[in-house]
C-alpha cells in the first residue's frame, strides 16, 4: 500500500508479550490484518497471507513491521538500570491518528486544561523556553529544560512540584519521556508511548513506564497512566481533520509548541506520512 | 452556500456559559452563549490545534478550548494563549464565525448577512430537538406536510416543525410548542414527536432499499 509510505520499513508495537496466546490476536498494522501469537513459546506475527513478520520482544512488547527495517529497534538505556519497576500499563484504544497520538505526548501546555488538578492546574499555565533539536547521529527528535508546574506529578508525587521533562522521539509512533523522579532526587522517571497504527485515523496505545516508585502498588501505577490517557482520548478523537496536517497554514502553533513543529518537520522530511495530511484543505 | 437563515438549535439547550456543536450545511459548528446571554456560531475548530471548540468551556464572554485553553472574544478573535499569558496573540489567530440570531426559542444560523431577521412564531416557543436519520423530504412528507418550515398538528397540540436538512440523509426537527402548555402536553408531544422519528426512519429505510 503506497500510503505506508517510508512508515513500512519500520517497527511497530502489536501486543503485550505477557498477554500473548497459541491461539493469538487478530489486529491490524496500518490496514493490514496480522496475527500475533505464541509458536512453540516463542512471540510470532504473521499477515493476512500467512507470511511470517519479522518480530522483536522488548519492553513487554512484540514488535513487527510489514517492511525490510534498516535498523534495529530504539533501546532505552535506562529500562535496564536497576531497581526500576517495568510497567505494562496496557491498551487504549483511539480513534486518532497515530501521529496526534504521539504530537500530544510531546504537548505539555494541555496539562492545565485536560489533566486539571494532576499534571497541571490554572493558573499555572506558563510554558517557559526549552530547547529542541533534531540528533542527527541517531535520526531522533528531542526536547529538553522542559519544565512545568504540576499538583500530582505522579502517583507517588505529594503535592505541587516543578516538573523537569525531556522527550525523545526516537520513531515515527513512538516516544520516550523523561521526567523529575519525585522519590529519588536526580534520577529520571521514564515513561514510554508505544503507538500501533491501526489505520491512518485509529491506532492502539500501549503506553509503558520504568519508574523508582517501590511504594505504589502495581494497580494503582496502572490505574493512574490510564486515567491520564483517557483524558487524553477525549481530545484526539474530537481534532479535525483526523489527520495530521504536516503543511503549514492549517494549524497555528506557538513557541510552546515547538517540539511538535520538530516533530513535525521530522515526519516530513523522511516521508512519515502514514496518518498525516500533507496538502492544507 | 445560502445566506438564508437555518434553525440550527433551540435557545433552551444552550444556557449562559455553554456551548454545544451544531451544524450549517457541511460546517461544523460550535454554538455558545456568554455569561451575559449572548449567542454565537462559530467554526467548530480552534485554529491552534483543531480541537472541537464545542467541547470548550465558558468564561464571561469568551470561549476557550477544551485542550490548551486558547481563549477566544468578539468576532472569534484569539485573546489568550495561557502557554504564553504575556503574548498579545496575534490578529491572525481567529475563528470563522457565521451569523447567529434568535427568535421563538430557536436559534438561527447562516453563512453571510440574511437580509431580514429570523422568522418569528408568535405564540409558540422551542420545546425540542430531534436528530433523524431520515432525507428532509422524507421527514416532511411522513408529517404530512412538505417544505422546512410546516405548521401542524403533532399528537395533542399544534406545532411549527422547522427541519433543517444535514449531510448524509440526517436531518434535525427542531420542534415549536404552544407557548405555556402543560406537562401532559408536553409528554404527549414528546412521544408523537418520537413516533414521528421512527415513522420517517422506517420510511427512509424502505426507500432505501428499494434503491438497493
Amino acid at each position: 500500500m503506497s500510503d505506508q509510505g517510508a512508515m513500512r520499513d519500520h517497527w511497530y508495537p502489536v501486543g503485550m508479550t505477557k498477554q500473548l496466546t497459541a491461539g493469538g490476536r487478530d489486529t491490524l498494522l496500518m490496514g493490514e490484518p496480522i496475527r500475533v501469537y505464541l509458536d512453540n513459546g516463542a512471540p510470532a506475527v504473521s499477515d493476512g497471507t500467512g507470511r511470517s513478520l519479522p518480530v522483536i520482544d522488548r519492553f513487554g512488547h512484540v514488535w513487527t513491521s510489514l517492511g525490510a527495517p534498516n535498523r534495529d529497534l530504539f533501546t532505552i538505556p535506562e529500562a535496564d538500570q536497576p531497581g526500576r519497576r517495568l510497567v505494562d500499563v496496557g491498551v487504549c484504544r483511539v480513534r486518532c491518528s497515530p501521529l496526534r497520538a504521539v504530537e500530544n505526548f510531546l504537548d505539555i501546555a494541555h496539562f492545565p486544561f485536560v489533566h486539571t488538578d494532576i499534571l497541571g492546574s490554572e493558573p499555572h499555565t506558563e510554558v517557559q523556553r526549552y530547547e529542541v533539536e533534531i540528533r542527527e547521529d541517531v535520526d531522533e527528535v528531542w526536547a529538553t529544560k522542559v519544565k512545568f508546574y504540576q499538583p500530582q506529578a505522579a502517583k507517588s508525587a505529594e503535592g505541587g512540584i516543578t516538573t523537569d521533562y525531556m522527550y525523545r522521539v526516537c520513531a515515527p509512533t513512538c516516544s520516550v519521556l523523561y521526567k523529575t523522579c519525585p522519590p529519588k532526587p536526580g534520577e529520571w522517571d521514564v515513561i514510554a508511548l508505544f503507538v500501533q497504527p491501526l489505520t491512518e485515523t485509529l491506532c492502539e496505545v500501549w503506553p509503558w513506564m520504568a519508574l523508582y516508585d517501590d511504594a505504589a502498588e502495581m494497580t494503582d501505577l496502572i490505574h493512574f497512566q490510564q486515567m491520564i490517557f483517557v483524558q487524553d482520548r477525549s481530545v484526539l478523537e474530537n481534532q479535525l481533520p483526523a489527520l495530521l496536517p504536516l503543511d503549514p497554514g492549517m494549524e497555528i502553533p506557538t513557541r510552546a509548541d515547538m517540539t511538535s513543529i520538530a516533530y513535525r518537520r521530522w515526519l516530513k522530511r523522511h516521508g512519515f506520512t502514514y496518518g498525516a495530511q500533507l496538502v492544507a484543505a | 452556500m445560502t445566506t438564508d437563515w437555518t434553525p440550527a438549535a433551540l435557545s433552551r439547550d444552550i444556557p449562559a456559559a455553554s456551548a454545544a456543536p451544531g451544524q450549517l450545511g457541511e460546517t461544523d459548528l460550535a454554538i455558545w452563549r456568554s455569561a451575559s446571554g449572548r449567542i454565537a456560531a462559530w467554526s467548530d475548530r480552534c485554529p491552534h490545534r483543531g480541537m472541537r471548540l464545542s467541547h470548550g468551556f465558558v468564561r464571561g464572554e469568551r470561549l476557550s478550548c477544551i485542550y490548551h485553553g486558547w481563549g477566544y472574544g468578539e468576532g472569534g478573535q484569539c485573546v489568550r494563549i495561557p502557554a504564553h499569558p504575556e503574548l498579545t496573540p496575534p490578529e491572525a489567530i481567529k475563528v470563522p464565525v457565521f451569523a447567529a440570531a434568535e427568535a421563538s426559542g430557536v436559534v438561527w444560523v447562516a453563512d453571510g448577512t440574511p437580509a431580514g431577521a429570523p422568522p418569528e412564531f408568535p405564540g409558540f416557543e422551542g420545546f425540542r430537538s430531534l436528530r433523524i436519520h431520515a432525507p428532509a423530504t422524507v421527514l416532511a412528507r411522513a408529517f404530512g406536510g412538505a417544505g422546512h418550515v410546516i405548521e401542524g398538528t403533532l399528537g395533542p397540540c399544534a406545532v411549527v416543525a422547522l427541519i433543517q436538512p444535514l449531510p448524509g440523509n440526517v436531518s434535525a426537527l427542531h420542534l415549536l410548542a404552544p407557548e405555556g402548555a402543560g406537562p401532559a402536553t408536553l409528554d404527549a408531544l414528546s412521544l408523537a414527536a418520537e413516533a414521528l422519528r421512527r415513522t420517517a426512519e422506517a420510511q427512509a429505510e424502505q426507500a432505501e432499499e428499494e434503491t438497493a
